[in-house]
């Protein structure tokens, strides 16, 4: 009897509950209809990660915001990890309830959000001007030619090296100016001969180096679609991986887990060079006594055809959700980052970054000279380099397929043969990615 | 006699009827309170577990990016069994289990018997310094765990120093060493917790069996093994079965400590319930296909323990 009761009252409960859910499912798309219809709001939020970058970035914003609507700008600061989980969360569940107006979306990730959750953002092709964006970045910030980020942070990647440590080598800054991968581990060699230090480090849970390094041929994991995996055929591949493997190879690389021991091989002199994106000048900029002995030159190519010395490292933009308030976040990001130059300046002063608004790249700002690299205008280099990055897309499984490629490469380091492991990752993508 | 007896049956008889049915009124008054005190948490219970499970099964048979889901049948649970991640998954998790529970089940039992030694002094720091690890952030002692065991942690220091290692070992990056690693950090983390299961266990064994097993002749190991073991046999079951548990939905220390690397060495299955939810383009039909895995080998790994170790009815 009393099994017989609880078992009818667990029944009643779900049958209650599942009306419930399906009731609020069709309650979330009355309110989705109706966000629809411009309802203005007098307050906006807007979600990024990174106090002294995006966070930063967004205040200056809100200090240069002048736009015809005056609506307050308040600024929520996540980890990026937790932006993302939120918004997979409430998209997927299908409320719109505390999500923000403006969200700052990795580059990588973009694709896979704007497809997931198709009517969640809000277009922005009528708002700003695509042309006006490095462009590079418009492939992965639009949809089925609808343009929905608003291109920000460059992620443009350059070389950074230690100018003392070269000499003591026998080398000049012009020797690892504009060279490909191999010249780099030749000079590599020497560094570490002459004064013992390695050349750079690797994370072997991290395959950033390899990523680079195939986009300087304009190659990706993906094809042009976005989504069909591009490993067992992929020369620009394969080559990054042989690369990879000549570094461990030549003992070059001082072997790293996480970001810490990464910024801290640099911050202790530990290497002499730093392959990556802009956004690591701060952390460089950290060992105030390494002052003058750093220059940034153009990222290494890979060597062949068709590959130039300009690559990207991650890099990140901004959306609008579509949900109330969206004419008003629009017409904030349009008023700030999509058409002012002198916030760009204010942005390269104060906090270093470099955004991909083409008309910014003029200003005094960007050809300041900056001390601590012997006086390089790395700004205006950088942003130069910004113009020659191939622009891939990329996709909707960047994280996915690294974590194939990453065990792919343990097994080729280990001694198994290339062209094997990447059919085998090529084989395990396409079985996990449909 | 008899006459006496039955004249008092039938004396007895119509009271005790009475009283029956009051008793009879109370039981049903307070069966009747009794269950409005755990409809409360029944209804709970329902709203917050049982439903999601629900859910999460019938999630379970579809498939899609985000939001966009559709019923693809047994498509999830094929794509499973043919999906390297996942097995790589499953055998790290089988791996920290088989080895790390007996571990630590065997570890925690001879501390505790140590620490109930009588004529032992301090009894309480130590027994206060091994039950302290559990009570610390998971975090917190993954992050301490993992520069310990870094590159230039202090472990290769001392390795280094007293001529252990010739040259420091990289732990987090090689395959085996990464897998010892997290073993060593549950085990630090649990031990003290599962001690003190046992420790207050023993104190209910009567102390005169040990003392006639003296007199007959036991010696301390026989003792250990002849009453001490069982004796504790149902916390035995509990506790391997709790860990277990805990082992199959480990997470913290090996998001923290290796980030399931290197290459997915160390990766578990709940990092992968993770991964295929937020770090990929979400597939959370995929991702709670293999969350019913789990739910699967808890079921299946509680009934084994239940027959080996269980007391039958």
């Amino acid at each position: 009897m009393k099994k017989l009761f609880l078992m009818l009252l667990l029944l009643v409960g779900m049958v209650a509950l599942a009306a419930c859910s399906s009731g609020d499912e069709a309650s979330s798309g009355g309110s989705e209809s109706s966000s629809e219809g411009s309802k203005s709001v007098d307050k906006i939020t807007a979600w990024a990660w990174d106090p002294a970058f995006n966070i930063a970035a967004l205040e200056k914003a809100k200090e240069a915001y002048s736009g015809d609507s005056k609506v307050e700008v308040e600024i929520i600061e996540n980890a990026q990890d937790d932006i993302i989980q939120k918004l997979n969360t409430g998209l997927s569940s299908g409320t719109t309830k505390g999500m923000p107006n403006i969200v700052l979306i990795e580059d990588y990730r973009a694709q896979s959000f704007l497809q997931a959750y198709p009517d969640a953002f809000h277009p922005l092709t009528d708002v700003i001007k695509s042309d006006d964006f490095a462009e590079y970045k418009i492939a992965t910030t639009s949809y089925e030619g609808e343009q929905y980020g608003l291109p920000f942070d460059s992620g443009v990647a350059g070389l950074y090296v230690r100018t003392d440590y070269l000499e003591e080598a026998g080398y000049t800054v012009e020797d690892v100016t504009n060279i490909t991968w191999d010249e780099y581990i030749e000079v590599g060699k020497k560094v570490k001969e002459a004064t013992g230090k390695n050349m750079l480090t690797l994370d072997p849970n991290d395959l950033a180096q390899v990523r680079m390094m195939i986009q300087t041929n304009g190659s990706w994991y993906v094809e042009e679609d976005g989504s069909t995996p591009n490993l067992a055929n992929n020369e620009a591949l394969a080559k990054g991986f042989e690369t990879y493997k000549k570094m461990m190879d030549a003992d070059i690389a001082k072997i790293v887990s996480d970001w810490s021991q990464f910024v801290g091989a640099f911050n202790s002199g530990d290497v002499a060079s730093v392959p990556t994106g802009n956004w690591i000048t701060p952390s460089v900029k950290q060992a105030t006594d390494q002052s003058g002995k750093w220059a940034v030159v153009p990222m290494p190519r890979l060597d062949m055809e068709g590959a130039v010395n300009a690559s990207n490292l991650g890099g990140s933009s901004w959306y609008v959700l579509n949900v109330d308030g969206k004419e008003e976040a629009a017409d904030f990001l349009l008023n700030t980052f999509g058409s002012n130059p002198d916030l760009y300046q204010t942005l390269v002063k104060d906090i270093g970054a470099i955004g991909t608004f083409s008309a910014a790249a003029e200003g005094d700002a960007f050809a300041v000279e900056d001390e601590f690299f012997g006086g390089q205008q790395i700004i205006s280099d950088f942003s130069q380099w910004t113009d020659e990055i191939p622009g891939v897309n990329y996709g909707l499984h960047t994280y996915a397929i690294e974590d194939i490629l990453v065990t792919g490469m343990q097994d080729y380091l280990n001694g198994a043969e290339l062209s094997k492991v990447l059919e085998n990752s090529q084989a395990q993508a396409e079985a996990q990615l449909k | 006699m008899s006459q006496q007896l039955t004249k008092k049956n039938e004396l007895d008889l119509p009271i005790r009827h009475k009283e029956t049915k009051r008793q009879r009124t109370n039981v049903y008054f307070k069966k009747k309170v009794g269950w409005l005190f755990v409809i409360i948490s029944i209804i709970a219970i329902t709203i917050f577990n049982f439903y999601p499970m629900v859910q999460a099964f019938l999630l379970s048979f579809q498939s899609g990016m985000g939001g966009n889901l559709e019923y693809v049948g047994l498509a999830n649970w094929k794509r499973l069994f043919g999906d390297p991640t996942f097995i790589a998954a499953l055998t790290n998790t089988s791996i920290f289990l088989l080895i790390q529970v007996p571990l630590m089940i065997v570890l925690a039992l001879f501390l505790s018997v140590l620490l109930n030694d009588p004529t032992l002094k301090f009894k309480s720091f130590f027994r206060i310094a091994i039950f302290l690890p559990c009570v610390t952030s998971l975090v917190a002692y993954s992050v301490i765990f993992k520069y310990l065991f870094g590159v230039d942690g202090i472990i290769n220091q001392f390795l280094v120093k007293f001529g252990f290692a010739t040259q420091a070992i990289n732990f987090l990056a090689d395959p085996f060493w990464a897998k010892v690693v997290i073993i060593v950090a549950i085990t630090w983390r649990w031990t003290g917790y599962n001690m003190i299961f046992y420790l207050s266990a023993l104190q209910n064994v009567d102390k005169s069996i040990y003392e006639a097993a003296r007199i007959d002749g036991a010696n301390a190991i026989q003792q250990f093994f002849q009453i001490t073991v069982p004796m504790l046999k149902p916390i035995i079951l509990f506790t391997s079965i709790t860990s277990t548990i805990g082992t199959l939905q480990i997470f913290d220390e090996v998001v923290n400590i290796t980030n399931g690397g290197p290459g997915n060495a160390t990766i578990s299955i709940s990092q992968y319930i993770y991964n295929l939810s937020f770090k990929y383009t979400p597939d959370f039909g995929y991702a709670s296909t293999v969350s019913y895995v789990i739910v699967i080998l808890v079921v299946i790994l509680s009934i084994i323990q239940f027959r080996v170790a269980g007391e039958r009815k």
